[in-house]
């Protein structure tokens, strides 16, 4: 189980090193989100240009790592095309090893890439002290998990490399928007807040800013426990499609399986 | 290559093995053994049911009835045993084609619960094994053809598997890389692997000990290479004569049957050798060439089925089924 889980990351990686240069191209949509929106929506802002950076900087640490684990999770609908998986799946692997290589590899991978945003910190008038650093580390690496978790949720459901990133983004998109990352929770609607609410996104990006700016919007332990949750319940549910998979060759992607 | 492992299971046994897909029937009760250290060709057109066969010896696919179990592990109780004990090459590429050579071979092994060292040692050993120095460190994609199927070889390899499936393995490659592919595989049988084999090159499944005909899902016929083709009934005569209607005419009426349609006249007899010189001396049309051969593997193909491997001669009234391709 664990060797097999291993196995999964250290392929992952291996591919991710390849793509490296993917690291320096993923910094354009936070850095743009940050210094072009952030400067442009913050004049207007009642927070003021300089603090409304601050404010979101951890909203687009979010954002870095939400949309880097849901594109670490397409490569379970490459893999199924392009025939790799196929050898994996003759191994004599548990199918639970792969759903949990595969979350912790993209979780993995979307931590880095949120890793290269930190230098960009004290341009966003963010202090970074050891113990802030620490716990945005720590919390990232939660955030990390539970993206991971939701990307191969979906992924793992689809084996068309064209019509996954168009659903991903309809989920995906409105997660990102509701959760809180761009404006403060408090004063929006409250639909909006109810809507929050239910969404993994929130809680996550909830955690970080506190963890930067020492102020919640939730209950921390309530974020936190709504974090392990997803995690636990997606990683339970991505075993289940893999195990469906054991018969039909296809890692279970059977549901919408709409090229074949 | 005969048998060279003594034992008490065989290396492949197929009991009433029925896989349905949705309103297809891929298999229609198979049953087959291959015995340990033997090379076993299976032979069919297209969607005649091989690939679905290996798919659930490789414990890809479940069968919808019957059993298989492979070196004496049941392929759907017992998966993980099966899974260890055989190595298998598709048709289609199953190696990271970004990663190099060693890396594929490196992480397979880990796959196969190998240590980090332990799968880096068997990598170096398959990389020399099979010659593929030079695809050590390059990306599979930027390999030739001949050597991206050798690396599948050596992923197939990594377990040091007792039994091997190749499905259609060679597909696509020149005759060099072929033969070079094929070196490889008579070394790994002549040490007492079993391989089992699905081929469309005929001359590929000559080297089979013992060769499985598959049609429509059931197997028609299960011998050596040679026993298979004495069936056909001997040898083939083929006439090339100045007018072949009035030649066909002739033979029809001395009893010879010529096979109906084509530019020559070709003629099946068990004993061609005795047959021609009176032939030859008492057809009353000029004969221009003449040419006996051994009846081929598509020959006897054709003559059970009714059909070629191609599957352009229509099924004959009668029998079952009528549905070809499809289920592969």
């Amino acid at each position: 189980m664990i060797r097999g889980i291993y196995a999964v990351v250290v392929l992952d990686l291996k591919r991710f090193w390849l793509d490296r240069a993917r690291l320096v191209a993923g910094l354009a949509q936070p850095l743009l989100y940050l210094f072009v929106l952030g400067a442009g929506i913050g004049a207007n802002s009642q927070l003021g240009g300089g603090d409304y950076k601050r404010y979101i900087f951890p909203g687009v640490l979010g954002l870095s790592l939400l949309f880097t684990a849901t594109f670490a999770a397409i490569t379970i609908v490459f893999d199924r095309q392009i025939g790799f998986f196929k050898a994996v799946l003759i191994a004599p692997v548990p199918r639970a090893s792969i759903a949990f290589g595969k979350i912790i590899a993209g979780a993995l991978q979307a931590f880095v890439q949120g890793v290269v945003v930190l230098p960009f910190a004290p341009l966003a008038g963010v202090h970074l002290g050891v113990g802030e650093t620490f716990g945005l580390l720590c919390t990232m690496l939660l955030a990390s998990l539970t993206f991971s978790a939701i990307g191969l949720a979906f992924a793992a459901r689809f084996s068309s490399t064209t019509v996954f990133p168009i659903v991903s983004n309809a989920v995906i998109l409105p997660m990102f928007f509701l959760s809180g990352a761009l404006y403060p929770l408090v004063t929006a609607p409250h639909w909006m807040q109810l809507a929050a609410h239910f969404d993994p996104v929130a809680y996550a990006v909830d955690l970080m800013r506190g963890a930067l700016l020492g102020k919640f919007f939730f209950n921390p332990y309530l974020s936190l426990a709504a974090l392990v949750a997803v995690i636990a319940v997606l990683a339970w549910d991505s075993v289940r499609v893999f195990n469906r998979g054991e018969d039909d060759s296809s890692l279970g992607a059977t549901k919408f399986n709409w090229r074949r | 290559m005969t048998a060279a492992v003594p034992t008490d299971s065989a290396a492949v046994e197929v009991r009433g093995l029925v896989k349905r897909y949705d309103k297809v029937e891929a298999l229609r009760g198979v049953d087959l053994t291959v015995r340990r250290g033997e090379m076993f060709a299976l032979l069919g057109p297209n969607g005649a049911g091989k690939t679905t066969l290996f798919s659930i010896l490789a414990t890809l696919r479940a069968p919808t009835a019957g059993t298989a179990r492979v070196l004496g592990h049941d392929v759907v109780t017992d998966r993980d045993a099966v899974r260890r004990s055989m190595g298998i090459v598709f048709q289609e590429p199953a190696i990271e084609q970004r990663l190099t050579g060693r890396d594929n071979l490196l992480l397979m092994g880990l796959f196969y619960g190998l240590g980090s060292a332990a799968a880096r040692q068997r990598a170096a050993e398959l990389l020399k094994q099979l010659d593929l120095a030079d695809a050590a460190d390059r990306p599979a994609k930027n390999l030739s053809g001949g050597q991206r199927r050798k690396l599948e070889l050596a992923r197939a390899l990594v377990t040091d598997p007792q039994i091997l499936f190749l499905d259609e393995a060679t597909v696509g490659l020149d005759v060099d890389a072929r033969r070079g592919f094929w070196a490889q595989v008579r070394g790994l049988a002549a040490t007492g692997r079993t391989v089992f084999f699905t081929t469309h090159y005929m001359e590929e499944a000559e080297v089979a000990d013992r060769i499985a005909l598959i049609d429509h899902g059931q197997i028609v016929a299960l011998d050596t290479p040679q026993a298979l083709k004495t069936r056909v009934g001997g040898g083939v005569i083929r006439l090339q004569t100045e007018d072949n209607a009035r030649a066909r005419g002739w033979l029809t009426e001395h009893g010879l049957a010529p096979e109906a349609g084509g530019q020559e006249i070709m003629l099946v007899h068990a004993d061609p050798a005795a047959v021609l010189p009176e032939l030859l001396r008492t057809l009353p049309v000029k004969v221009q060439r003449v040419e006996v051969h051994e009846p081929s593997l598509e020959d006897v193909f054709l003559k059970l089925t009714g059909r070629g491997f191609d599957g352009e001669t229509p099924v004959p009234a009668g029998r079952p089924g009528g549905r070809n391709g499809g289920a592969a």
